[in-house]
């Protein structure tokens, strides 16, 4: 079980750090930009919706990278560290990380390059590259990668079904908030069309198109006393993860 | 966890130097070019900023049909506006609007990560991927709005909106009241990032 997927409701985490700036140093839009290049270029994009020529872009990069990566990487930090490290250098560890385990660059070369970076902040990047990668990446920026694939199949709820969240077992990775297993709550909201997700979550259950709800609950059925009053909480959930509710739990 | 006794001092410089030594290699390697970062910066600089999703709140209130459709099929209703090409590109595949009301207001979190409808809102600010805010806006979201700055009276129901799955939200928020007079572009300077996520309301006057 990983801390990452139950944050909801985690207790005494003390004020929230109120920082309003998206960036706090000039090299997280480094970082940021690079993670934005890799998802541009990821491999899966040919069978993306927009049917990108990913094939004849020419980069040297072949690997699948997408949010599931980046995600699976910061849930699978020490939960201490999580909390510790802030949000870039999060992707930086990660994303180092993996061009380093991909085999596109070797640890050596990489300290070997920060040294002189550390010593010459100042010092220039390398100049060139083939335009038509970055015409690859802007062309994700403006078309996307949506999980969307129909048609819509008869989904399993409709409006006003009371469903409750299964607890699946843990997993490496996960689109179903912690704080909402085992509870019920009503359907809000059925979407059109099916949606899958850039990886399959082995047992947890997604990745294969299938039904996305929104689902209401009710604060006191989540939290019991420490719920506060007067609010209302909606998650969106894949199907794979609801199942009728029983009657016991009504 | 060594790093309580074994903090470097140098943090700030070694992940500087780590970061460019990375996209160094990068173009060395024929990953990217020397132009890639800089252009998905621009982007976001340029094209996909906040002042996106204030002319689309903008429109809202000066467009009673236009903020029923933004609601009912938001990717359809941002569509009608001359915004930059990509409002339905990258984390903006699926965007969805909820509008405060009177006795209503709506909040977006992101409990497993930090999803954030770029085209509308440009990039998060941290304090949204902040893991604190996170983890108690889902539990006690009254009480980190009121710390923020926002005291929610109790009688207003508070919608919490955590983004688990293919949605990307914001919130319409409601019109300040003594903006009657003003033009749909005055509207648009009042609108902040902060009240299409849901922690502050729009003041009635630029700050």
């Amino acid at each position: 079980m990983k801390l990452q997927h139950h944050l909801g409701g985690l207790e005494n985490l003390g004020p929230v750090a109120y920082e309003p700036r998206v960036f706090v140093e000039e090299w997280e839009q480094r970082i940021f930009g690079i993670h934005v290049a890799m998802m541009g270029l990821s491999a899966h994009l040919g069978d993306a919706l927009p049917e990108y020529p990913i094939e004849d872009v020419p980069t040297a990069f072949s690997s699948e990278w997408t949010w599931a990566d980046l995600r699976k990487g910061a849930e699978a930090m020490h939960p201490f560290a999580y909390f510790q490290y802030r949000y870039y250098e999060k992707w930086l560890g990660g994303i180092s990380g993996f061009f380093v385990s991909q085999g596109y660059i070797s640890a050596e070369e990489l300290e070997a390059k920060a040294a002189q970076y550390l010593r010459d902040p100042e010092r220039a990047l390398p100049a060139g590259g083939d335009p038509r990668i970055d015409d690859q990446v802007v062309h994700y920026l403006r078309e996307g990668d949506s999980p969307r694939r129909g048609p819509a199949e008869s989904p399993a709820f409709a409006v006003g079904d009371r469903v409750s969240v299964k607890d699946v077992p843990p997993t490496e990775h996960t689109r179903l908030p912690g704080n909402l297993r085992g509870r019920t709550g009503i359907v809000e909201r059925v979407f059109e069309g099916n949606y899958g997700y850039f990886c399959s979550t082995g047992p947890d259950g997604i990745g294969e198109p299938m039904p996305v709800y929104i689902v209401r609950f009710e604060p006191a059925d989540i939290w019991g006393e420490l719920a506060e009053p007067g609010a209302v909480l909606y998650g969106e959930l894949y199907q794979t993860y609801l199942t009728p509710a029983m009657e016991e739990q009504r | 966890m060594t790093v309580q006794f074994d903090y470097p001092e140098d943090r700030e410089a070694r992940s500087a130097a780590r970061a460019h030594a990375l996209e160094a290699l990068l173009i060395e390697k024929g990953v990217i070019t020397d132009a890639t970062v800089d252009k998905v910066l621009g982007y976001f600089e340029n094209d996909m900023t906040p002042l996106n999703g204030a002319k689309i709140v903008a429109r809202a209130w000066t467009d009673p049909g236009f903020a029923e459709r933004l609601v009912a099929d938001t990717p359809a209703a941002i569509a009608e506006l001359d915004l930059p090409v990509g409002m339905a590109g990258a984390e903006g595949e699926h965007l969805q609007a909820v509008a405060n009301a009177p006795g209503v207001h709506n909040l977006v979190i992101c409990t497993l990560c930090s999803c954030f409808p770029w085209p509308v809102l440009g990039l998060p600010p941290y304090w949204y991927k902040d893991p604190t805010f996170r983890a108690r806006a889902a539990r006690e979201p009254r009480v980190v709005l009121e710390e923020v700055g926002l005291k929610l009276d109790p009688s207003v129901e508070l919608r919490v909106w955590d983004s688990s799955g293919h949605s990307r939200w914001f919130v319409v928020p409601q019109r300040p009241a003594g903006t009657q007079e003003m033009t749909e572009e005055q509207l648009a300077a009042l609108v902040t990032t902060e009240s299409m996520i849901g922690i502050a309301e729009v003041p009635s006057s630029v700050a």
